[in-house]
């Protein structure tokens, strides 16, 4: 057992943070390590596929029906492959501040021990966008030191991912926090895979890895799955796996340096995808 | 870019919990956190009816933050009106409600058919400080309790003043211009203060007009009656202090409401009379106290710098230093007060700083050649500078440390003749 890696996943709403983190974990599952999960998204979708849709009571569920008397195995489900899976959840929505929500799980987690000492990686799944302080808590107090974005080439997730990566550097600049990569899931927009490197260039971090589209994803989905419990001998499963293995590997840790809006439209446009008489 | 403030002078917009304990029979609920409510208690008072120290208040927590404090509202409410006989609920929101976003105008709405008027007025700390907590819990009321009124009675005028306990004289202030008002033939009301409360409210949209006594304060609330309840306003910038200020108060109130000039000329004349006798008598005495310094500063709140400073120049001839307003005032109102400084007696004017930060005023004193042991009227945290310039010193704004104030008033004739007894007293005292 290796020193323990705590990684947050930031991007873009919808762009399959939770699946892309699942499936790498189920991944590094398979490389024998041992993984956490801590989904820290108030509508509480992050460990569905690990556990088996198992339902799952949340950190602030429990906080709030139980108070703060409560043991580790209340708000900790063991999913694929003896994965820790738990879910920050947060207020109704409309109501409440769902980013003190995650600072007061993420303490909650740690005052009842659950960072224990054979644990390899822990991922924290970050809702969309980082709205607020709260939604930063993975990346703050020296939590989470690496992070991976979670992009495609679509220009809102390309926008996001910069914007995200304002947020990391803020932090980068008083904690340890450092940006690993890029991770692609790929949507399957013309030239993605050269606007992704451009992109991750501009950004002064690397493309770690590109998944490619499969609808085999869905149905695992559907199925309350990762693709690697899914279908273990598939293409996809064998992505997963490489991603795991990249991550395994990465030693490129790097202070981002966000583009502004301009640059961020050339290369949009340098790629293609500004252009209106582009054909397919 | 963060500064060091050194002193400020005044508190949260949730201090305007006082402005609500001034109202008999009125009672404040915090929706807060316990440490708002405890040190905001420290007031030195209400209107009788609820110690000042007792109220409810939600004392929120983290899990409150996280999933909201609506539910805890609510039932604090629900209780408040159970066991609390008040005539009126003031629901005050601090930061933490704020920022999370409860919607306390939806929990307040949930009581509207409570038997008793409960309304909410948004405090919260980042806001502003308590000058504008005064005015937003005078807007709740006219916004969430006032109706405009089918008739209105003749010659009946709301006055309207300072903000309670923040100016340790607003009982006798107030009480002093409802006197001269009434003199005047009209009828004052008022909401804050002994026998005055919800029947008082219900009375102000029936008045002629509003009379607002203030630099600034309540000029929004004047504002907003003059739209919804269709009251229109007089705006007497400078509390008077004094013969002179308050004869020319009092000229102009009875020309805004129609008394006739003989009326107001005799009544300026039976005041000024005796006035000017005091003065007199004790005529020698402000002439041989040659060791107090003909000049002076006044550091306080927008309403006394400028009530007091031309007091001193117009009554008692007087020289002024620098003046410093501590309020924070609206940067919209800086300009027309800056020019009440300028138009003083004797073709005098008066500098006057906009400023909070006590370490930069106090250099400033310091600096400053008084040609003598200077006059400073100031909050409590003039005292040092002023002795360590030998001065003469009286507190007459907030914080106040050293004397107790029941019903005293700088207001009126009466008013500028207990002022010269409290500056001549500290002078006269300087050889004991």
């Amino acid at each position: 057992m290796g020193e323990l890696r705590q990684i947050a996943i930031y991007g873009k709403g919808g762009i399959g943070k939770s699946t892309t983190t699942q499936n790498l974990t189920a991944g590094l599952v398979e490389h024998g390590k041992k993984v956490m999960v801590v989904g820290c998204d108030p509508k509480a979708d992050s460990t569905r596929l690990l556990l088996g849709g198992l339902a799952q009571k949340t950190v602030l569920d429990t906080i709030r029906d139980e108070g703060e008397d409560i043991e580790l195995d209340r708000i900790m489900r063991e999913g694929f492959g003896g994965t820790k899976c738990v879910e920050s959840g947060g207020p109704e929505p409309g109501v409440g501040c769902a980013g003190r929500g995650i600072i007061t799980s993420i303490n909650m987690l740690e005052n009842l021990g659950a960072y224990t000492d054979d644990l390899d990686y822990v991922f924290y799944d970050v809702l969309g966008d980082v709205v607020c302080g709260g939604f930063a808590m993975p990346i703050r107090e020296g939590k989470a030191k690496e992070i991976y974005i979670v992009a495609s080439g679509e220009m809102m997730a390309l926008y996001a991912a910069n914007n995200i990566a304002k947020g990391i550097r803020r932090y980068a600049r008083t904690g340890g926090v450092r940006l690993g990569g890029i991770i692609c899931n790929s949507r399957n927009v013309d030239r993605e895979l050269d606007l992704l490197r451009a992109f991750s260039k501009e950004l002064g971090t690397q493309l770690l890895y590109f998944v490619p589209r499969d609808n085999i994803v869905q149905r695992a989905e559907i199925n309350k799955k990762t693709v690697i419990e899914y279908k273990p001998d598939s293409n996809q499963a064998q992505e997963y796996r490489n991603l795991a293995q990249a991550v395994i590997d990465n030693t490129k840790f790097d202070i981002p340096t966000p583009m502004s809006q301009e640059r961020l439209e050339e290369i949009l446009f340098e790629f293609g995808l500004m252009s209106d008489d582009y054909n397919i | 870019m963060a500064k060091l403030l050194d002193q400020q002078r005044y508190k949260c917009a949730l201090g305007a919990m006082q402005t609500v304990q001034a109202i008999t029979r009125a009672i404040p609920i915090l929706h807060s956190g316990p440490g708002c409510a405890q040190k905001l208690s420290d007031s030195i008072g209400s209107s009788g009816y609820f110690s000042p120290n007792i109220f409810p208040c939600t004392s929120i927590n983290e899990k409150d933050v996280v999933f909201g404090g609506v539910k805890k509202l609510e039932t604090t409410i629900e209780n408040a009106l159970k066991v609390i006989d008040a005539d009126l609920y003031v629901v005050l929101t601090g930061c933490i409600p704020e920022i999370v976003g409860d919607d306390t105008g939806e929990v307040v709405s949930r009581f509207a058919d409570a038997g008793k008027p409960v309304i909410y007025a948004s405090t919260a700390g980042f806001k502003g400080n308590n000058y504008r907590g005064h005015e937003q819990v005078i807007d709740a009321i006219v916004d969430q309790y006032l109706r405009k009124a089918d008739d209105r009675q003749k010659g009946l005028v709301n006055i309207w003043a300072d903000v309670p306990y923040q100016d340790l004289f607003w009982l006798g202030n107030i009480r002093e211009l409802e006197r001269l008002i009434a003199e005047l033939g009209l009828e004052p009301n008022t909401i804050f203060g002994y026998q005055r409360g919800i029947e008082n409210i219900n009375r102000v949209p029936k008045a002629e007009f509003n009379l607002l006594v203030s630099p600034w304060v309540s000029v929004g609330n004047m504002k907003k009656m003059e739209k919804k309840l269709g009251i229109p306003y007089l705006h007497y910038p400078t509390l008077p202090i004094g013969a002179f200020e308050t004869s020319k108060f009092l000229r102009e109130v009875g020309k805004f409401a129609g008394v006739p000039e003989e009326k107001v000329e005799e009544l300026i004349n039976r005041h000024e009379n005796y006035y000017y006798y005091l003065i007199e008598r004790y005529a020698d005495m402000f002439l041989e106290t040659r060791v107090m310094a003909k000049q002076f500063s006044v550091v306080a709140d927008a309403q006394y710098a400028l009530g007091i400073t031309k007091f001193l120049v117009n009554d008692l001839g007087l020289v002024p230093a620098g003046q410093y307003i501590v309020d924070d005032t609206p940067k919209q109102f800086r300009e027309e007060i800056k020019k009440e400084f300028a138009n003083l007696n004797y073709g005098l004017k008066a500098e006057v700083s906009f400023e909070t930060d006590a370490y930069k005023i106090h250099n400033e004193i310091k600096k400053h050649d008084y040609h003598g042991y200077p006059l400073i009227l100031g909050s409590y945290y003039e005292k040092e500078v002023v002795e360590e310039l030998f001065g003469h010193y009286l507190n007459i704004s907030w914080p106040v440390q050293d004397k107790v104030v029941l019903d005293d008033s700088y207001v009126g004739y009466t008013g500028g003749i207990r002022l010269i007894e409290d500056i001549y007293s500290v002078a006269v005292q300087r050889w004991n």
